[in-house]
């Protein structure tokens, strides 16, 4: 794979599903297999395609050919009701800042990956380590694939872990590119989308010391501990971390935890609004199946139960599920959450170092 | 599902990223191998019920993700486990190199009375080998663990490597471990309950489920 880098950078903006592929109706049209429990998904499908028919028509008359998209209250409720899947890769690009960086780096990432770029050894094995372990399920991904996004996922990774190498590279890295690849269908764009995601929406979560993460997750827990007090009681009370429950779903930003459609649809809002929208979609979780979490009699339960509640029709009915994440937990001011952010990002490091003097 | 069984033992899963560690557990469970899965990300749980010595004990095992920087976050979750598989890979000398580290955190975090097996995976590949049997046996001699060189592609091994830290475990227990004591990561089942059952049943199989 590693000698392969340089030479398929230009079939990238190609990359296409194959047609073979959408011939299989176990498969989404993102190349995912349907896991158990499809039928839900192809309920919701079927009566989600209105909707989408009605937000295309709709977004084609908003954009009407423009490349650059102006941030505005229409443009901001439009991207909350979902943007289209042939426009997504346009508007992440123009609200999250990628596309104006990549047009201020033009040969930026073509030069990350060429011969100049001293290659770091033990990058390109971590990455390659994990190259068979991302998203198996898809068949865009299999070795048997033509052209198999593997090569296209390894790319984009070298080339973020050499232009961030405090960063470097972070399992959980790996589906958010894949998201980004599938999405995109081009690596160049994909990269930039990392970097305004994990550069500028995402407070430090893949770091070495991953303290934007740490601090998240207790963000998460003093928001629950004000919305969802009886909750926050059982966590302390069964002894359950918040990280033990919701480290995947912040690194992953809901991918494999959430429906890929429920999944795109927040991801419209992180490009667009920020990083708010990860605490709105798991405060909703929480506050919407608080019945099954305190029912839980063991810490293995609430853990069992944290999982079962990403599942099944309240996730995958992607359109209410977003109109409930703005609605469920109230409201949810960024002045709140960067206190928050303060305070806790203070005890975690004031424990560190009381750990590690 | 009947869910009696004498004893309760936390168990780790750790080791360097690659290694093999869910595969070792999905082996363990399912008695499968399954490589088309997304690696770990946090810790995931299994659990199983095993016969040890005329004992029912129900394994709780808390499977972890390996990069090393994942570690500050899982580092979390060792504590009160009565048991741990220690994981590297026998075809990579790097996660050979890393079983020290592992061996300090582990020792350091869990119980104090913790019983370490350690696993030299991938056996089923000793024509990439890096890391001889004799290596690492020594290794584990001077660092007070068992050993097995293990599968989880063939199966070999695999259920040994639990049984036998169980096994351990047990024995402590009947000799200088007190159950009781916090943070032993033991807990009695309800072996009352136990008795009403018929003595015998299938080995290993009474009840199982799978968190991965």
């Amino acid at each position: 794979m590693e000698s392969e880098t340089n030479d398929n950078i230009s079939i990238t903006s190609q990359l296409h599903l194959n047609n073979s592929t959408n011939a299989n109706d176990r498969v989404d049209s993102y190349g995912f297999e349907m896991p158990e429990g499809y039928e839900s998904y192809e309920k919701m499908m079927a009566e989600y395609v209105a909707v989408l028919t009605r937000r295309s028509i709709k977004w084609s008359k908003l954009l009407q050919g423009k490349v650059h998209v102006e941030k505005n209250l229409k443009v901001k409720r439009y991207v909350r009701k979902g943007v289209p899947n042939e426009h997504r890769a346009q508007i992440w690009m123009a609200a999250s800042g990628a596309q104006e960086q990549l047009e201020k780096n033009p040969g930026y990432y073509h030069s990350l990956l060429g011969t100049e770029q001293q290659h770091d050894a033990k990058l390109e094995e971590t990455v390659r380590i994990d190259m068979h372990r991302t998203f198996p399920e898809n068949v865009q991904f299999r070795n048997s694939s033509e052209p198999c996004l593997q090569k296209a996922l390894y790319n984009v990774l070298l080339a973020y872990g050499h232009h961030n190498q405090a960063v470097g590279y972070c399992q959980g890295m790996n589906f958010i590119a894949g998201y980004l690849i599938i999405i995109t269908k081009d690596e160049e764009k994909s990269f930039w989308l990392m970097d305004s995601l994990l550069g500028r929406i995402l407070s430090d979560y893949y770091s070495p010391a991953m303290l934007g993460l740490k601090t998240d997750q207790e963000v998460l827990g003093e928001l629950v501990r004000v919305k969802a007090p009886a909750v926050w009681q059982a966590m302390a009370q069964h002894n359950v971390m918040w990280t033990l429950v919701v480290s995947r779903w912040f690194i992953c930003l809901y991918i494999d935890v959430l429906p890929v459609e429920t999944v795109l649809r927040i991801w419209d809002c992180l490009f667009y609004e920020g990083s708010k929208i990860l605490f709105r979609v798991a405060l909703t979780l929480i506050l919407h199946h608080q019945a099954e979490i305190l029912q839980a009699r063991s810490m293995v339960e609430v853990c069992e139960r944290f999982k079962r509640i990403t599942q099944g029709a309240f996730t995958y009915d992607c359109h209410t599920f977003m109109q409930e994440i703005f609605r469920e937990p109230g409201s949810l001011s960024m002045a709140t959450i960067t206190k928050l952010r303060e305070t806790c990002r203070e005890h975690i490091v004031a424990e560190m170092s009381r750990l590690r003097p | 599902m009947s869910e009696t069984y004498d004893f309760l033992f936390k168990f780790l899963v750790i080791g360097n990223a690659g290694t093999g560690k869910s595969c070792l557990l999905h082996q363990f469970i399912e008695k499968r191998f399954k490589d088309d899965s997304n690696h770990t990300i946090g810790v995931e749980f299994g659990s199983k019920i095993i016969n040890v010595v005329n004992k029912y004990v129900k394994l709780q095992i808390w499977d972890t993700a390996g990069q090393e920087r994942f570690r500050s976050v899982t580092r979390s979750y060792y504590r009160g486990a009565a048991g741990a598989l220690l994981v590297y890979d026998i075809t990579s000398r790097e996660t050979y190199n890393a079983l020290t580290n592992w061996l300090t955190d582990a020792r350091m975090l869990a119980s104090q009375n913790i019983v370490i097996i350690l696993c030299g995976n991938k056996k089923d590949l000793d024509a990439d080998r890096e890391v001889t049997f004799l290596e690492a046996s020594r290794f584990a001699q001077e660092n007070e663990l068992m050993f097995l060189e293990t599968s989880a592609l063939t199966g070999e091994n695999v259920e040994e490597a639990f049984v036998q830290c169980a096994r351990k475990i047990l024995n402590k227990i009947e000799s200088e471990l007190d159950p009781e004591r916090m943070g032993s990561g033991i807990q009695y089942g309800d072996a009352a309950l136990r008795q009403l059952r018929s003595p015998r049943r299938g080995q290993a199989e009474s009840a199982q489920e799978c968190g991965c």
